[in-house]
């Protein structure tokens, strides 16, 4: 029997690669696939991370499915505890928060990334929702993962592209692994890391020394030039370079189980939604 | 203060921070909606309970809309119908909420966004800790708060209140952030007593720090029970004498939810979010008149949302797993939806 998954899959698996066992994880709201990704990691390769949820501030919760909104019942049956909203940011000013998952309309090479508008605020051209608590997490965590359903910009009529990984934001909601005009977290008096990772529609990025983007993964179906005609700067890429490695079947038989509503489709693109790809034989089962 | 470059000013919203908070002590606060809503003025800061598509006070901004208050600014964590709804009815001239939304169901609040991008509404976004400490500090009687976090980024210049200094211990830069005391916060909850006694159940969001730091805190509850029953439930999260007037308005924040009494109405929110993308024009027409302006009557509102046949909808999530997942998959397709509730509601179309 060949089993497969598909590329939403493959970005959960992705994502919930990023995650320590042990850490005290967080993820902000609007993101199926990183809620997913948590609970991917909390039961397969990090049993003990502390799983707080997006919204509820439940802390590792069982939903019994996930559900288009955040602050919800559903996504909070089981929780062992539950925060207040003050104790949930002072976990990250106090060093407790390991890692925070992030996204922007725009990221840039240092991975500063923007949802909070485009133009600039003396003439707002596009008001986006807003960064939520994405600003003081992003100084405070320990570690940040990026991601973005949006990287594959295909050009307009015109051939115009509108790039989601652009060489400058037009405005930093949270901030990167360094500001952009060059000045380090170090330099700015920040405790977190910053992030390490940028998972994408096309590719998984991590970080170079001097904190930039650098390619790292690649999906079985992308290529370093859809990487590159894709973004605006002109990426790192790493000495080797590889192929993600794909979910178990048992993975993606709990990941179907945990949103059988099909939720983190929500988050993809149209044309994404028909990517998949044949999981090998060999993936040891766990 | 000597290495800071902190200057005392008025605080960021409201009252001064030296203005002493009130104590509220009458006996049976107890007011209908229209009342309640006649509470906030022209200007008024204002801080709204709830999150996302969690018990956000829907009943009572339906009635600030009908009762004309306008210039409102609107300050919070993550937000959605209600500072939409407030914007599309022209009542806020600033919003200071960390995110304004309809998360991956729906997308970007379309009034919310066209206000801000005409500039009739002045874009001042916040970020969660920095809200919170602005009303611990309020709530500490201190005019500040330091954080470490925002630098580097561009939240502050959305934020011109915000001031820098260097720690007197560290020598580190810090930013502070001034006290925030809203004029007004405006929560729902399940249940309350007629003293003003409130208990939330499940997630209080910011609720409980907006109690603590606004100079007026106005309530709606499900049911309104007896002390010795709300003890029974767990006892209040929000003590009495910070609230000066409570409404029980049963289904006081539909078409959010109000878990255990009910859960989200997505259809209503798919049918609001149709209308509100369509236009002004069109969210005037298709939502703003038939359910908020020609609502005042609270029945006819229900009455219009789909009445028993929605009551049973909504509260129908706790029979099984499988009925609570239908209700998030109630008209997926926009163009079903308008129809099915027109027809039961008979609202204008």
């Amino acid at each position: 029997m060949s089993a497969e998954c598909t590329m939403g899959e493959a970005m959960i698996y992705a994502l919930a690669r990023t995650i320590e066992d042990g850490a005290l994880v967080f993820h902000g709201y609007g993101s199926p696939l990183v809620q997913i990704a948590m609970h991917v990691a909390k039961r397969s390769h990090a049993p003990n991370m502390v799983l707080v949820e997006g919204a509820t501030y439940g802390v590792n919760p069982t939903p019994l499915f996930i559900t288009p909104v955040t602050n919800d019942r559903a996504l909070d049956r089981g929780s062992e505890a539950t925060l207040e909203i003050g104790e949930l940011f002072d976990l990250a000013a106090n060093g407790r928060m390991g890692r925070m998952f992030l996204s922007g309309i725009q990221i840039d090479p240092y991975g500063n990334a923007n949802v909070t508008l485009l133009g600039d605020e003396s003439k707002v051209g596009v008001k986006l929702p807003g960064g939520g608590g994405g600003c003081n997490l992003s100084c405070d965590v320990r570690n940040v993962t990026l991601w973005t359903t949006g990287h594959r910009a295909p050009p307009d009529a015109k051939g115009r592209r509108r790039y989601r990984l652009v060489e400058r934001c037009d405005f930093v909601t949270s901030l990167g692994n360094r500001a952009p005009d060059g000045r380090t977290r170090a330099a700015l008096g920040h405790r977190g890391g910053g992030p390490d990772r940028l998972v994408t529609d096309l590719c998984v990025f991590d970080v170079d020394e001097n904190g930039e983007l650098r390619v790292r993964e690649l999906y079985p179906d992308t290529t370093l030039d859809d990487v590159f005609e894709n973004t605006e700067f002109r990426p790192h890429v790493a000495p080797d370079v590889r192929t993600m490695p794909l979910p178990s079947p048992e993975i993606v038989a709990f990941i179907r189980a945990l949103d059988p509503l099909g939720i983190h489709r929500k988050e993809l693109r149209e044309p994404d939604l028909t990517r998949a790809y044949e999981l090998p034989e060999t993936v040891a089962a766990r | 203060m000597t290495n800071g470059t902190f200057s005392s000013g008025p605080a960021a919203g409201g009252a001064p921070a030296n203005v002493p908070l009130p104590v509220e002590t009458r006996p049976d606060k107890r007011v209908d909606l229209t009342t309640l809503a006649s509470m906030v003025k022209d200007g008024d800061t204002l801080a709204l309970g709830g999150g996302l598509t969690c018990r956000l006070p829907m009943a009572a901004v339906g009635a600030l809309v009908r009762a004309g208050v306008r210039n409102l600014r609107v300050v919070g964590s993550a937000h959605g119908l209600d500072v939409d709804l407030l914007c599309g009815a022209g009542a806020v001239r600033a919003s200071a909420e960390s995110y304004v939304g309809f998360e991956v169901d729906f997308g970007m609040a379309p009034n919310y966004r066209r206000a801000c991008e005409d500039g009739s509404v002045a874009v001042e976004d916040s970020c969660c800790y920095t809200i919170v400490q602005q009303l611990r500090a309020t709530t500490m009687g201190l005019p500040f708060m330091p954080v470490r976090s925002i630098r580097g980024t561009d939240i502050g210049r959305l934020n011109p209140s915000y001031k820098t200094m260097i720690c007197p211990f560290t020598g580190e830069e810090l930013t502070l952030v001034p006290a925030l005391a809203p004029d007004v916060a405006i929560l729902h909850a399940q249940y309350g007593d007629r003293h003003g006694n409130v208990r939330i159940d499940g997630p209080p969001v910011a609720d409980l720090l907006f109690a603590r730091a606004s100079r007026t805190v106005l309530v709606t509850v499900e049911r309104i029970v007896e002390n010795d029953e709300l003890m029974a439930k767990g006892g209040p999260n929000v003590p009495y004498f910070y609230v000066s007037a409570i409404a029980e308005v049963p289904l006081g924040a539909h078409p959010t939810a109000c878990y255990p009494d009910y859960a989200y109405d997505r259809a209503h929110i798919a049918r609001y979010y149709d209308a509100a993308k369509a236009g002004p024009e069109a969210f005037r027409e298709r939502y703003l008149t038939p359910f908020v302006l020609d609502a005042g009557d609270r029945e006819t509102y229900l009455e219009r949302a789909g009445g028993d046949a929605m009551r049973a909808r909504i509260r129908s999530w706790i029979e099984s797993p499988e009925a609570w997942q239908r209700l998030y998959q109630e008209h997926a397709s926009l163009d079903d939806a308008a129809p099915a509730i027109c027809e039961t509601t008979g609202a204008p179309a």
